[in-house]
């Protein structure tokens, strides 16, 4: 009996110290979260219990939608721009069609060490008007007075955004996808191609299928990853100019500790939770003919 | 074997659009580097003036500028400390819970694996509200630790999740014979788990390492001293706003990456191990 006691007393030791950080950082601040997101505050004074009232405010809320329009941007370049290139990067490595893989495959990762700040520092400098394409369109063009406007139109703002995540997010899928096609044995290539089976095919028929799992799970690393998207936008536009690049957690972040909103900002990181356990579930519904398990 | 790859070689047209998309990808990579490294050696003068030509004396003052002026050091440092200490508690907290839920036989450790992957979903911005209140309530901010237990509380989902499926590999038999020695379980974790754990430890603490030197966000809502700031932070505040100097700017971004550069020259190897394999978790 004793000796049982202790051998429990061992197992929470080993188990508890990370579950109690793990609960205290992030279970129970969602908690408060949620209780937070059904008052008014300004983070001192009283708080006034408004019941709904933030999440119909959201509603109402132009730079919500705006916010919730670049969200979904993010995870359409996610969904139809990284996951299906980063499956061909990884196809075309594994099949060998280039020479020297491994130094392709080395140099097309490293972007996904750099931190995200810094990256939008980087490629904000590429595309300012001394940066090296500007200066390169103008060498090319001849036409001297060429700089980019596009950060300054309401429709295409966020583009260079996404292009700088397709940049720097695409080689992660990559990695994934070639860790997983190494496990298909090469014998299912091979006879697909002797029995006249074309590449298109192969890629398309064969592979696709047999990564639906793997699709899945990058499908929900994509949606939750765009949700996250804060540090490169911040540190690119800030959500400027007039919020045409915001993003729900920067709306959600800018709302708490720049306007000092607290009940809104958080029912806002609620909705946000909300929204990646929801396309989680959407996205587990819709790939499930794909044969996931 | 020589043969049959021979003949089962992908088509021409797929090899050129391979080699295209290939090419594509690391210039994108390569060049806006090596342009930002020779652009960092000029005067702001000539950077205005000539964008794109390397430069005429290359110098280093702007490093030296940009090291002092942005208080880099100090940056450097805390970086060091953020990720050194994040990442070692993560291991040994995830590894221990790992050996937990996956070698003793009680109910609850469903419970735990369940908690644990729900975590996964949680994003660090639905808590950085009520988790900066809690901090200001308990005087954490402005201090390490007020940085340190939130980096280690967003690692450890994915890093017990990593550990459970390696340590629900160990034989059982390993465990019971030491048991039945009269072992104690910690000299059991010590001695025998954590030995046998080697591979998965170098995924855990490098995929720790770089998500912990990268983070941004808890660094930069939980601090307001330039004493407590991490490189992402100082960096992103020294080149964005407060500075004009192109030299300076593009000095202090090279300062920032210049350290993943040489832990991916080192490393790259198991990073691109360790993504791919967080994956394979059947």
């Amino acid at each position: 009996m004793n000796y049982t006691a202790s051998k429990k007393r061992s197992y929470l030791s080993f188990v508890l110290p990370a579950f109690v950080i793990y609960i205290g950082v992030i279970i129970f601040p969602v908690i408060f979260s949620c209780a937070l997101s059904f008052v008014d505050w300004k983070g001192y004074g009283p708080m006034k219990f408004v019941g709904l009232g933030n999440y119909a405010r959201m509603f109402a809320d132009p730079v919500f939608f705006i916010g919730l329009r670049n969200n979904i941007l993010i995870v359409l370049i996610s969904v139809f721009g990284q996951i299906p290139l980063g499956m061909l990067l990884a196809y075309m490595l594994h099949r060998k069609m280039v020479r020297h893989a491994d130094f392709f495959e080395v140099l097309i990762f490293l972007p996904i060490t750099m931190s995200a700040v810094i990256v939008a520092q980087l490629w904000n400098r590429i595309f300012s008007p001394v940066g090296i394409l500007p200066s390169f369109v103008r060498l090319v063009t001849g036409n001297q007075d060429f700089v980019m406007k596009i950060f300054e139109n309401q429709t295409f703002a966020f583009v260079p955004i996404m292009f700088v995540l397709l940049w720097q997010h695409t080689s992660l899928y990559m990695v994934i996808f070639l860790a997983n096609l190494q496990r298909i044995p090469n014998s299912v290539i091979e006879a697909a191609r002797l029995e006249g089976a074309s590449e298109g095919t192969i890629f398309l028929k064969i592979i696709t299928p047999m990564l639906g799992g793997v699709i899945f799970i990058n499908s929900i690393l994509a949606i939750s990853g765009s949700f996250k998207s804060f540090d490169l936008i911040y540190s690119m536009t800030g959500g400027g100019p007039a919020h045409y690049t915001e993003v729900i957690a920067m709306y959600m972040y800018n709302t708490t500790f720049v306007y000092q909103n607290y009940g809104y900002g958080s029912a806002l990181s609620i909705i946000i939770i909300v929204f990646i356990v929801a396309s989680i579930l959407l996205t587990r519904l819709v790939t499930r003919p794909m044969g996931q398990d | 074997m020589e043969k049959t790859s021979k003949l089962i070689a992908a088509p021409v047209a797929w090899r050129a659009v391979a080699y295209v998309l290939m090419i594509a990808f690391v210039v994108l990579t390569i060049f806006p580097l090596f342009w930002l490294g020779y652009s960092s050696l000029k005067p702001h003068a000539e950077i205005i003036q000539h964008p794109m030509a390397l430069p005429r004396s290359p110098s280093f003052d702007n490093y030296v500028n940009a090291w002092t002026e942005g208080k880099l050091d100090l940056a450097m440092m805390n970086s060091f400390i953020y990720t050194t200490v994040a990442t070692v508690s993560t291991l040994f907290l995830a590894l221990a819970a790992s050996f937990g839920v996956t070698k003793f036989p009680y109910k609850s450790r469903k419970f735990f694996i369940g908690a644990f992957s729900l975590g996964l979903m949680i994003t660090m911005h639905a808590v950085i509200v009520p988790l900066f209140l809690v901090e200001v309530k308990l005087h954490l901010v402005n201090t390490r630790i007020g940085v340190i237990i939130p980096f280690i509380a967003f690692n450890l989902p994915m890093s017990i999740l990593i550990g459970v499926s390696y340590v629900r590999g160990i034989p059982d038999a390993i465990i019971e014979s030491a048991e039945i020695d009269g072992a104690k379980y910690r000299w059991i974790f010590w001695r025998i788990i954590f030995p046998l754990c080697t591979p998965v430890v170098a995924t855990i603490v490098i995929l720790a390492f770089l998500q912990h030197w990268n983070e941004f966000l808890f660094v930069f809502v939980f601090t307001t001293k330039a004493a407590m700031k991490s490189l992402p932070v100082a960096i992103t505040q020294f080149a964005g706003r407060l500075n004009f100097e192109y030299g300076l700017q593009y000095a202090s971004l090279v300062i920032g990456i210049l350290p993943m550069i040489i832990f991916y020259i080192i490393f790259h190897a198991q990073l691109i191990k360790g993504f791919g394999e967080g994956s394979l978790k059947e």
